[in-house]
């Protein structure tokens, strides 16, 4: 499904060249949950962002279903990441002036299609927020606001899910949540590669690849 | 969710950002209304300020002595009142105004005054230009403020001039010259009274400009002049011309600044709304474009909140505009008050412009939101 080909992506700054990714070869199977971990700067974001077709590497290329992502142009790799990807932040990242059921919908507006409430709110339901669908994000746990960013990452029926510290901010008992919605998503068939710290989806992935310096040490089958 | 929902929404959240915008489009609007609902009275009254310190030329029968002239303020001598006609129908001068007058010094009860006889109007034929002066209908007359004052004569009196009786419509305000003993008539009327039928003793001609020759222009003038008025003389009031002139300039130059600065000050002010707007929410923009919107959707909403403030500021802003117009200009504008009404077409024109404005303004901003790498961002945290 996503296949990664000498992937490098260098930062020129004031102080020099940063190599965030180097030469990393990845391949990654439909229905998979992958978990890739290493220290901060290791340029686990990097990849995510590389993958999630937000970021251009600076050499390689990143396949998705066969199609080289960053040769289409800007509008169509825009509209072809609302259709297939989900992105999870450790920061949540729900606008902060609308309620629960605005905030998933808002996944719809990016592919112009009209969701209706009772789609979001299905899968709210699913996600056990049944009763937080007009609550602003000032109101909800910390545990909630990130599940409603999976039902928002959820809404378009993506292929994968992309989620960046999904438990970052969270006590170990939202964070186990978090990552069950996630393995609730891989069973429905879905593609899940989190970016953790923690060691709480370790269970439940099927691999767990280690970064430093840009570069994958190792991978092994979980 | 709709994109005027979330327009909206945000603007509701972040009142103090779109308040303050909104307030700068509101002054701008409403500065803009105030200045153009009352600009028309403002020029007019600039033009009737003039007028009352003299023409720029006064044509008097040629026998006239200046010094007795300057001193009783009119001619002893008349001249036929077809040289309005004469003079208008000329081609070598363009003039905006014509007035025929005739004045006398009459005894009105036990007090001397002056009566003025103030003909119809006379403006070139291709012009529409409204009248400069009030007319006076034939029965009735405009009193001077003293002589209202020492005779104690108030509107709709009637009073008897050389045994006739006439109307009092108006009493007219202090003016700190002679007009305050002036009497003012019908033409035709005073021309009955002093048995001076067709005869005038001034032709007042504003804004009179000589089309044919880059010479001394009075000179000219007088010229030309002789041949078609050959029982009359001319002299030019310049220092008024000028000062008209000046007072005029200055009013345009007054508004040629004013309005560019409120413009400039304003879109600036928008501007940098705007622009602190994008910076706060920079990881909305970084979300939204993870979702898969596309710059012209990051654009819309931008935009969208410009035009949206555009359109409120413009409803504001004429209703404050043209409120302050009403209230304050009539203090101002004494004389043309009644001019002081609430122009329509500025609303149209504030609703279409405002909105252009404000999205103008909001442009670079918004650019930088569209340009925005929102992997810089969401790498941030």
């Amino acid at each position: 499904m996503i296949h990664l080909e000498n992937v490098s992506k260098i930062y020129r700054t004031g102080r020099g060249e940063v190599r965030a990714l180097d030469a990393v070869d990845l391949q990654v199977e439909s229905g998979e949950l992958v978990v890739v971990r290493g220290p901060s700067g290791s340029g686990k974001t990097t990849l995510l962002l590389t993958i999630g077709g937000m970021l251009r590497p600076t050499t390689g290329r990143v396949r998705f279903d066969g199609a080289d992502l960053y040769s289409l142009n800007e509008r169509a790799r825009t509209r072809f990441r609302a259709e297939n990807i989900g992105f999870v932040f450790q920061m949540f990242h729900l606008l902060p002036y609308l309620n629960t059921i605005d905030n998933v919908l808002l996944a719809a507006g990016a592919q112009g299609r009209r969701a209706g409430k009772s789609e979001a709110q299905e899968i709210l339901d699913r996600l056990g927020l049944s009763e937080r669908g007009h609550h602003k994000p000032s109101q909800l746990s910390a545990g909630e606001k990130q599940r409603t960013a999976i039902a928002r990452a959820l809404l378009n029926q993506p292929k994968l899910i992309l989620a960046d510290e999904p438990t970052g901010n969270l006590d170990p008992e939202n964070a186990s949540e978090v990552i069950g919605d996630l393995v609730e998503f891989r069973h429905r068939g879905g593609t899940v590669i989190v970016v953790t710290h923690g060691t709480v989806a370790d269970q439940y992935a099927d691999r767990v690849i280690y970064l430093r310096e840009g570069r994958c040490l190792a991978a092994g089958e979980s | 969710m709709k994109l005027f929902q979330l327009i909206l929404k945000e603007a509701f959240h972040r009142k103090l950002n779109f308040l303050l915008s909104l307030l700068a489009i509101v002054t701008a609007v409403a500065l803009f209304a105030a200045f153009l609902t009352t600009a028309r009275a403002s020029k007019r009254e600039t033009t009737r300020l003039m007028r009352d310190i003299g023409y720029n030329l006064r044509i008097l029968p040629k026998e006239t002595d200046m010094e007795r002239f300057w001193l009783d303020g009119f001619s002893e001598y008349t001249m036929p009142e077809e040289y309005v006609e004469r003079f208008a129908m000329q081609e070598n001068f363009s003039y905006s105004h014509l007035l025929a007058i005739l004045q006398q010094r009459v005894r009105l009860q036990d007090r001397e005054v002056v009566l003025t006889g103030i003909g119809l109007e006379v403006s070139p034929p291709d012009r529409k230009k409204p009248s400069m002066i009030f007319t006076i209908e034939e029965g009735t007359v405009t009193v001077g403020f003293e002589i209202a004052r020492s005779l104690g004569i108030q509107e709709d009196d009637v009073i008897e001039f050389l045994g006739q009786p006439f109307t009092v419509v108006r009493c007219l305000p202090e003016s700190g010259s002679n007009d305050d003993i002036r009497v003012y008539g019908n033409l035709r009327d005073v021309q009955r009274l002093l048995n001076m039928e067709g005869e005038i003793n001034e032709i007042k001609a504003l804004e009179c400009v000589c089309l044919t020759s880059d010479e001394d222009p009075l000179t000219v003038l007088r010229t030309e002049l002789a041949a078609i008025l050959p029982d009359a003389k001319v002299i030019q009031m310049e220092a008024i011309a000028t000062a008209r002139r000046e007072q005029r300039l200055m009013i345009e130059n007054y508004f040629a600044w004013i309005i560019p600065l409120v413009l400039v000050v304003c879109a600036v002010w928008v501007g940098a709304l705007a622009m602190m707007n994008v910076r706060e929410r920079r990881y909305e923009i970084g979300v939204l474009r993870s979702l898969g919107y596309g710059s012209w959707k990051i654009a819309s909403i931008f935009l969208g909140k410009a035009v949206v403030i555009g359109m409120i500021g413009a409803l504001l802003g004429f209703g404050i505009g043209t409120t302050a117009a009403l209230s304050v200009g009539p203090d101002i504008f004494k004389v043309t008050a009644k001019m002081i009404r609430p122009a329509y077409a500025l609303l149209g024109w504030a609703l279409l412009v405002a909105p252009m404005f404000a999205a103008l303004s909001s442009f670079i901003p918004t650019m930088i939101a569209v340009t925005q790498d929102p992997a810089l961002t969401l790498r941030e945290e």
